[in-house]
C-alpha cells in the first residue's frame, strides 16, 4: 500500500526523483568504471553526482569503501572534462576526511593549481588544501605564497581562504603569509579585499599593536566592500572593549551610518548600542537609522532593527520611547518574529498613555 | 551585554539548504561541527524548520539558537542559516546569491525537477558560494560564471539529448526492478 502512494506520489511530481532509490553499494559498484579507459566524461560525471548526492543524504561511508572509491577517482584526472575535473575536486574533499592515504592526489592538484586554466585553479586549491596536513604544508607554501597574490580573484579568494581553514592544521600559517594578504588587500575585487582582511587579522589578533596600526590604517580610507566594512567595525569594536582611550575608532562607527550598503550602516548601528563605550549621542544616532529600518518593506531589515531595539530598549529604555509609533505598526506584521520582539520591546518602553492606541 | 558583540571573523555561515515541498532534502551543507553533528539531528532541524516557514513567506526565523533566512519557489525552499547574532543582511545577501546562482543555472526554471537534472552544477553552485562556513563569494553572476563551465563547447542539442536518453534509461531500469 505504501509502495504504491509513493508510486503515485511520484507520477504527480513528474517522473520522480531519479536520484530517489539509489543503493549505496550499487552506486560504489558503479564507481569501477572509473577504472575504464577512455574515460567516459557524461557516464563518469553522473556517478560522480549519484556519490556527493549519497553523501548529502547522509549515506555514511565506511573506510575501505571510501578508499576504494577515492582511488577509482583518481584515474578521472586523465580526462580533460571541465564538469567532470570540478566534481572530482568536490569528491576529493567530502571524502578526504574518511578515506586513507589521501595525498596521493597531491601532485595532481599541484599540476592544477599552476596550471593555466583558471577554472582550475581556484577550485584545485581549495581541494589541495583539505588534504594537506602539518608535514605537507612546507611543500605547498611556495605555490600559496604565489596564489594569493594571484590577478585572478577568484584564485586568490581561493589560497586565502584556504590559509585561513590551515590555521586549524598550523597556527601560524596566517602569519607567514602576512605579506600577500597585505598585498591583496589593495585588490579591487571585494570579495578579496574582504578575504585578505580576515588573513591579516588572524595573523596578528594575538598582538593588540599590530591591530591598532592595522585599523588606523584602514578607518582613513574606508574600505569599498561592505564586507570588509562589517569586519572592520567588528574588529574595531574589540579594540573599543579593551580600551579607554579612542574617540577618533568612535567616530569611525558612527561615520559608517552613513555609508551607502545597508549591510554596513545596520552593523554601525548594532555596533554602537552594544558598546558600553558609546555615549547618549552615539546612542541616538544609532536608534534614529534603526527607526528608519522599522519601516523597511524588507521583512529582513525590519526583523534586524526591531531585534536590535529589543535590546537597547532592556538598557536605555527612555532612548527607545521615540520609536514607540514604528514599533506599535509593526505589532501586526506578518512575520510572527516581527511581531513578538516588537511587542516585548514596548511592553519595556511603553507608558500609560499608549495602551489605548 | 557580553557576547552581543560579534567576533572579527570570515566564519559567518552556519549552515545552507534546499528542501523540497515535503521537506526532505535536496542537498543541505553544515559548515559548523558544533551544530547539528549528526546528519539526524539535521534532517530533525530541517524537518522543524520547514514545517515552520512552508506556509508563510516572511524571509526569516528564529530557531534552534539560529537565524534562518529564506526563500521559496514552486516546489522548493531555500535556507542560508547562522549564528543568531550574526548581522541578517549579510545572511540574506548569501541566500539571494543562492537563489539567483540557482535560477540562472536552470534558466530561470527554477523547481525541483529542474534542480535534479542539474545538480552536479547547482552543488558546484553552492562550493562556489559557501567554502568551510566563509562566503566565498556573494555576486550570483560571477558564481554562475565560474560554475557554467564553457557550455558552448557541447551542441545544446546533442546535451538535451543525452540527458532524455540518461533519463529515459533510468527509468526504464527502476521500472524493471519494482
Amino acid at each position: 500500500m505504501n509502495a504504491f502512494k509513493r508510486d503515485k506520489k511520484e507520477e504527480e511530481d513528474g517522473g520522480g526523483n531519479p536520484f530517489q532509490n539509489l543503493e549505496k553499494t550499487t552506486v560504489l559498484q558503479e564507481a569501477r568504471t572509473f577504472n575504464d579507459t577512455p574515460v567516459h566524461p557524461r557516464k563518469c560525471s553522473h556517478i560522480l553526482t549519484k556519490i556527493l548526492y549519497l553523501i548529502n543524504q547522509g549515506e555514511v561511508l565506511g573506510m575501505t569503501e571510501a578508499t576504494e572509491t577515492f582511488f577509482a577517482m583518481t584515474k578521472l584526472f586523465q580526462s580533460r572534462d571541465v564538469v567532470l575535473r570540478r566534481l572530482v575536486y568536490l569528491a576529493i574533499k567530502e571524502l578526504s576526511s574518511i578515506a586513507e592515504d589521501v595525498i596521493i592526489v597531491t601532485s595532481s592538484l599541484t599540476k592544477d593549481m599552476t596550471g593555466k586554466e583558471d577554472l582550475y585553479r581556484a577550485a584545485a586549491i581549495r581541494a589541495l588544501c583539505t588534504i594537506t596536513d602539518g608535514a605537507m604544508l612546507a611543500a605547498i607554501e611556495r605555490y600559496m605564497k604565489q596564489a594569493i597574490v594571484d590577478k585572478s580573484p577568484a584564485v586568490s579568494s581561493a589560497a586565502l581562504v584556504s590559509s585561513l581553514h590551515l590555521s586549524s592544521v598550523s597556527a601560524d600559517v596566517a602569519r607567514r603569509w602576512a605579506n600577500e594578504a597585505q598585498e591583496a588587500l589593495n585588490s579591487d575585487n571585494v570579495m578579496v579585499q574582504y578575504h585578505a582582511l580576515g588573513v591579516l587579522y588572524q595573523a596578528r589578533k594575538q598582538d593588540k599593536h599590530a591591530v591598532i596600526k592595522l585599523v588606523a590604517k584602514l578607518i582613513r580610507y574606508n574600505p569599498k566592500s561592505p564586507y570588509a566594512g562589517c569586519l572592520l567595525i567588528r574588529m574595531v569594536c574589540k579594540l573599543l572593549e579593551n580600551s579607554n582611550e579612542g574617540g577618533e575608532l568612535l567616530d569611525f562607527i558612527e561615520c559608517c551610518l552613513r555609508h551607502k550598503s545597508e549591510m554596513v550602516v545596520y552593523e554601525a548601528a548594532h555596533a554602537l548600542v552594544n558598546l558600553n563605550r558609546s555615549g547618549t549621542r552615539e546612542i541616538a544616532a544609532a536608534i534614529s537609522v534603526l527607526q528608519l529600518f522599522c519601516g523597511s518593506p524588507k521583512p529582513a531589515l525590519r526583523f534586524a532593527a526591531v531585534r536590535t531595539l529589543n535590546k537597547v530598549a532592556m538598557t536605555h529604555p527612555a532612548a527607545v520611547t521615540g520609536c514607540n509609533l514604528d514599533l506599535e505598526n509593526l505589532i501586526t506584521d506578518p512575520n510572527r518574529s516581527i511581531a513578538t520582539l516588537a511587542i516585548t520591546t514596548l511592553l519595556k518602553t511603553g507608558a500609560e498613555s499608549s495602551v489605548d492606541r | 551585554m557580553d557576547g552581543q558583540l560579534l567576533e572579527p571573523t570570515l566564519y559567518t555561515v552556519k549552515g545552507m539548504a534546499i528542501l523540497d515541498n515535503d521537506g526532505n532534502r535536496i542537498l543541505a551543507k553544515y559548515y559548523d561541527k558544533n551544530i547539528f553533528p549528526t546528519s539526524k539531528e539535521q534532517k530533525a532541524f530541517e524537518k522543524n524548520l520547514f514545517n515552520k516557514t512552508h506556509r508563510s513567506n516572511t524571509e526569516i526565523i528564529m530557531l534552534d539558537g539560529l537565524t534562518c533566512v529564506y526563500r521559496s519557489n514552486v516546489d522548493l525552499y531555500f535556507y542560508v542559516m547562522g549564528s543568531s547574532h550574526e548581522n541578517e543582511l549579510i545572511l540574506m545577501s548569501v541566500l539571494n546569491c543562492l537563489y539567483d546562482s540557482v535560477s540562472q543555472i536552470l534558466r530561470r526554471n527554477v523547481e525541483k525537477r529542474a534542480v535534479l537534472d542539474s545538480l552536479d552544477i547547482v552543488m558546484l553552485a553552492m562550493d562556489e558560494i559557501c567554502d568551510g562556513g566563509i562566503i566565498l563569494d556573494a555576486d550570483a553572476a560571477s558564481v554562475v560564471q565560474r560554475v557554467a563551465l564553457r557550455t558552448d563547447d557541447i551542441p545544446l542539442g546533442e546535451q538535451t539529448v543525452a540527458q532524455v536518453f540518461q533519463s529515459a534509461k533510468e527509468q526504464l531500469k527502476w521500472s524493471l526492478l519494482k
